[in-house]
């Protein structure tokens, strides 16, 4: 029996992810995969074991109406408020969707990306070994774009299933980073700031980037060089034009050359990407090895 | 530094973490001929000699990205394999690319840019098309975006800046010109370089496993009329 899902609404940027699209940097495409991995393993823990894609929602929420079959669905991410016909659910939350129900996700206190996984895979073919949008690339998911009102998602029973994975949040101290690629063209002063100011999240992000705000001026007059182009890493701080620092993301240019100050680490990169504009973010700096350690933790 | 097969290599390359699961083996700070050949030949010898825990190879301009599993392999281990496959003899590990010619429109509506490139480089039109094709390039790296190649070098005369202005969005297969290098789009793209060209070659297919016809290596030649 066929199970589908037609959309209602989508917030803008609302996507189809997978873990990611792994090992084809060579060929100029970034991994994409959820902008909060945790959140999205999260989501398959609580629905204890889910097909490998799952839809990838923004702050604006979700609202969808199952129109054929039945299946189980987990949720998690940032802090939102779901209702199934009606009724609240709890955060995060595990239920059962049956022909005709009403799911609503609507903004909740917390967070910018919330995750829906089934019992099934979503189906849409794989691109590259992928389900993963890749907005900048076109590829993956749906057509290679965002959801809209209107999209139809069929779910066929999976073969391959993610059983989850319950992640150490990182807490809500400063977001931790290691120095980057290019951290030795900036003087150690400005290297100091940019542990001792604070910085703001704006409302200037997508899957490619987060701009932040520098109220302290730490990077003023730093931007306009250039390097030669070099490997990026999902994480790296590069600053550009006349000196704003943008946090690369998950769907983020395979080179750039633009000089990068730092990299955050892999376990505070989730929270980051949760972090809602106006949030003030300070950065501190860690050893490679403290990094990988913190690292091991949290998927252990 | 020599390698033990006798042939040369740029420098000693400096190996940087990037993020805790990459690092960098960069063998210079600034785009040139020997960099790049060393991050090309290095990137064969990996393949060559695969190294455990590293799941990701990518060649770049001047550099060779490598994403390893800390939990397999830490930056110190992974650190003494490179430097021992940089100095490692290994038979065939420097083989040619294969020759590629790439067709091209040159002009019109497809290459906007190219009067003024001929004109900034005191050369007529055709002058210019026959200097720029009889080129020996080589594709330097794929980057930037999805089949992007940078294809190098030009002789110094031929040499030119990027535009002021970036142009927002430019079609897949546009032949762009800057920084005496050619490179390719295969996809829609925004460019600040010189808009010179079109190719019906398309190196970007993400139904084609692999998705990219073009890797670093071969050997580019570039002909008039598509």
């Amino acid at each position: 029996m066929s199970t589908r899902l037609v959309i209602r609404r989508a917030g803008p940027l609302t996507t189809i992810q997978d873990r990611g699209r792994f090992g084809m940097l060579r060929h100029g495409i970034s991994a994409s995969g959820p902008m909060d991995s945790g959140a999205f393993a999260a989501a398959a823990q609580i629905l204890g074991e889910a097909g490998p894609a799952g839809i990838e929602f923004t702050s604006a929420g979700l609202e969808l109406d199952m129109v054929a079959g039945e299946c189980r669905i987990g949720l998690a991410g940032g802090l939102f408020v779901a209702t199934l016909n009606g009724r609240q659910l709890g955060w995060p939350a595990a239920a059962e969707l049956r022909e005709g129900d009403l799911l609503a996700v609507g903004p909740g206190r917390a967070g910018n990306f919330g995750y829906l996984r089934f019992d099934k895979t979503i189906a849409v073919p794989a691109v590259l070994g992928s389900r993963a949008t890749n907005l900048r690339a076109g590829i993956g998911g749906l057509e290679g774009r965002a959801l809209k009102a209107g999209d139809g998602i069929d779910l066929v029973p999976t073969g391959e299933t993610d059983p989850g994975m319950s992640r150490t949040a990182s807490g809500d101290g400063p977001v931790r980073i290691i120095w980057g690629l290019h951290a030795e063209v900036f003087a150690p002063d400005l290297r100091a700031r940019f542990l001792s100011e604070e910085f703001r999240v704006t409302a200037r992000m997508d899957r490619m980037g987060v701009w932040l705000g520098d109220p302290g001026g730490v990077f003023k007059g730093a931007g306009g060089l250039s390097l030669v182009s070099d490997a990026v890493v999902p994480g790296d701080i590069q600053i550009v034009g006349e000196g704003t620092p943008v946090v690369l993301m998950r769907d983020h240019q395979p080179t750039g050359g633009y000089p990068r100050i730092a990299t955050i680490i892999g376990p505070d990169l989730d929270r980051f990407a949760q972090m809602r504009p106006g949030t003030h973010v300070r950065f501190e700096s860690v050893s490679l090895a403290h990094a990988q350690t913190l690292s091991a933790l949290r998927s252990a | 530094m020599r390698a033990a097969d006798g042939s040369e290599m740029a420098e000693t390359p400096l190996l940087l973490p990037l993020g805790e699961g990459a690092m960098l083996v960069r063998f210079g700070a600034t785009l040139s001929e020997a960099a790049n050949i060393a991050a090309l030949r290095f990137t064969k010898r990996l393949e060559e000699r695969p190294i455990a825990g590293v799941v990701e190879v990518v060649p770049n301009l001047v550099s060779v990205l490598l994403r390893y599993e800390p939990e397999r392999i830490g930056f110190q281990r992974l650190a003494g394999e490179v430097g021992l496959l940089l100095t490692a003899r290994i038979e065939n590990a420097d083989h040619a690319g294969r020759e590629q010619k790439v067709p091209v429109a040159f002009g019109g509506d497809d290459g906007p840019d190219l009067g003024e490139v001929a004109e900034r480089l005191s050369l007529s039109v055709e002058a210019f098309i026959a200097a720029h094709n009889a080129s020996r390039l080589r594709v330097l790296a794929t980057g930037f975006a999805p089949g992007f190649v940078y294809c190098g070098f030009h002789p110094e005369k031929l040499h030119l800046p990027r535009r002021k202005d970036v142009r927002p969005r430019v079609p897949a297969g546009s032949v762009l010109f800057a920084a005496g290098q050619t490179a390719i789009a295969a996809t829609d793209i925004p460019t600040g370089w010189h808009v010179i060209g079109r190719t019906d070659l398309r190196n970007f297919d993400p139904a084609r496993e692999p998705p990219t016809l073009l890797e670093a290596g071969d050997e580019i030649v570039f002909e008039a009329g598509a």
